[in-house]
């Protein structure tokens, strides 16, 4: 070390060269961080959650005039942009400072027109969550801020959510950034996934956390939908794992208790292979069972066969417990 | 050269004459029609492209004057035959269907020309309300 102190006090170009370099790094230097989270690991269905980010900001150059933002990643099922309140304090405010839901389409800085969800998607991700169904949401304090310029300082976000009575699985989200620089640049802002989440609710568990034998979109749907049922041979052992065509046996029950059954293997039942081992077919609930007009259905009880219909696939990989969809909206 | 200086003038005035205002009118746009026999080209189910996955092709619907028939055996806005209306004949933003024995239904359209095809993209829920589809007809020739 000390030589090549010794060696770039030997020639003054370099010299200069290195104080140049400092005053760059000193002057784009700046940081957000999410130093920790408080994050309870489980909620009863429809009870409310409260989630604390400590957060520290360093600065370089003084700033005027600049919003706070907050975005959290939940299922859509939670109506989070009705049901959340967030909330921070910092060394630089005084008192609780209050933040509100920004609404969607509102573009947000430097996003080339994207609005908050659209660009942290975008840009950071959905945090590994396996099913469609999940949404960013994201809020800006109320008031703007001016920063001085070299100060580093603390904030506090209390995160308030009300879960839906849903049996959910999923991995929350948080980022933290400015209404000024948005997500230009990672210096800028920061995002944390503190792991999987569980809501102990009502109903079959959607699990967006863990690879499913079996999965479905849309998550909510009615049988007068197209519904999209997954099949992923490559989860756990099952007799199907290897299997050259896949069908589907579904029996539909309807809301006066009756049972309608299609468990044929021919075209209308054949799944389609668009990835090793994975499978789906799309369905039109009424049609397939053939629901009388006047009846709807309410759920469906499914397994997966090979050709002969001999071997059956149901949600514990094998032929002991259907796969279930209970029709909902949310 | 004095002849020439005097027919130019001339010649000039004459062509200045013969100017006269032209009359611009603009022409109106013209009334849609959907009249024809419709068939489902194109189908999204929240943004996700299904048309090579679910067989659309039993689907089509006719509309005739102020009325329509339809032939399904895919979820559509309505299941059985009945009337409509655009909310504007020019500029179609909406229609309005009325089925047999039930009550008029405002839907979302769009009328593009692309491509030299006129279509129409007809946007409805016909399960869950948060569950968007989005058929683009074209009509059968």
């Amino acid at each position: 070390m000390p030589s090549v102190i010794k060696y770039i006090k030997a020639k003054p170009w370099l010299k200069v060269a290195v104080v140049l370099l400092l005053i760059v790094i000193v002057i784009v230097g700046c940081s957000i961080t999410i130093d920790s989270i408080d994050q309870p690991d489980s909620v009863n269905g429809g009870d409310t959650f409260n989630t604390t980010l400590h957060v520290t900001i360093s600065t370089n150059t003084s700033a005027d005039n600049r919003k706070f933002m907050v975005a959290v990643l939940v299922p859509k099922m939670w109506n989070t942009a009705k049901n959340a309140t967030i909330t921070f304090t910092s060394d630089i405010t005084t008192g609780v400072q209050k933040m509100s839901l920004i609404p969607a389409g509102t573009a947000a800085p430097q996003g080339s027109g994207r609005d908050w969800p659209t660009l942290i998607t975008d840009v950071i991700g959905n945090g590994g969550n396996l099913l469609p169904g999940w949404e960013w949401v994201a809020f800006y304090s109320d008031a703007a801020y001016s920063v001085g310029g070299n100060v580093e300082f603390g904030v506090t976000v209390n995160i308030s959510v009300k879960v839906s009575q849903d049996n959910v699985s999923f991995k929350l989200g948080y980022v933290v950034a400015n209404n000024s620089d948005g997500l230009s640049d990672p210096q800028y802002y920061a995002s944390a996934f503190p792991g999987c989440f569980r809501v102990f609710g009502t109903g079959d568990l959607t699990d967006f956390c863990n690879p499913q034998l079996s999965s479905t979109d849309p998550l909510n749907a009615l049988d007068n939908d197209i519904l999209t049922l997954g099949f992923d041979g490559g989860i756990i052992d099952n007799a199907l794992q290897d299997a050259s065509d896949v069908y589907l046996c579904l029996k539909g029950v309807t809301d006066d208790g009756d049972t309608l059954d299609v468990c044929r293997q021919d075209s209308t039942t054949l799944l389609t292979q668009y990835s090793i081992k994975k499978w789906r077919i799309d369905i039109w609930p009424r049609s397939i069972l053939n629901v009388p007009e006047g009846k709807r259905l309410e759920s469906l009880l499914y397994y997966f066969t090979d050709k002969t219909g001999t071997i059956k696939v149901g949600k514990t990989g094998d032929d002991s417990t259907p796969f279930t969809y209970t029709f909902k909206c949310q | 050269m004095k002849k020439i200086s005097i027919l130019i003038p001339a010649l000039m005035l004459m062509m200045f004459w013969s100017c006269s205002r032209e009359k611009f009118v603009v022409p109106g746009e013209a009334s849609k029609s959907v009249d024809g026999t419709w068939k489902i080209v194109k189908a999204l189910r929240n943004g996700t492209d299904l048309t090579s996955r679910f067989d659309f092709s039993h689907f089509s619907i006719t509309f005739k004057d102020s009325s329509y028939s339809i032939d399904s055996l895919v979820p559509f806005a309505v299941e059985k035959n009945g009337t409509y209306r655009l909310d504007d004949p020019q500029y179609p933003f909406r229609m309005y269907i009325k089925q047999q024995d039930s009550s008029e239904k405002p839907i979302d359209i769009q009328y593009p020309f692309t491509d030299g095809v006129r279509s129409i993209v007809i946007s409805f829920s016909p399960g869950c309300t948060s569950n968007t589809y989005q058929y683009t007809l074209q009509k059968i020739n």
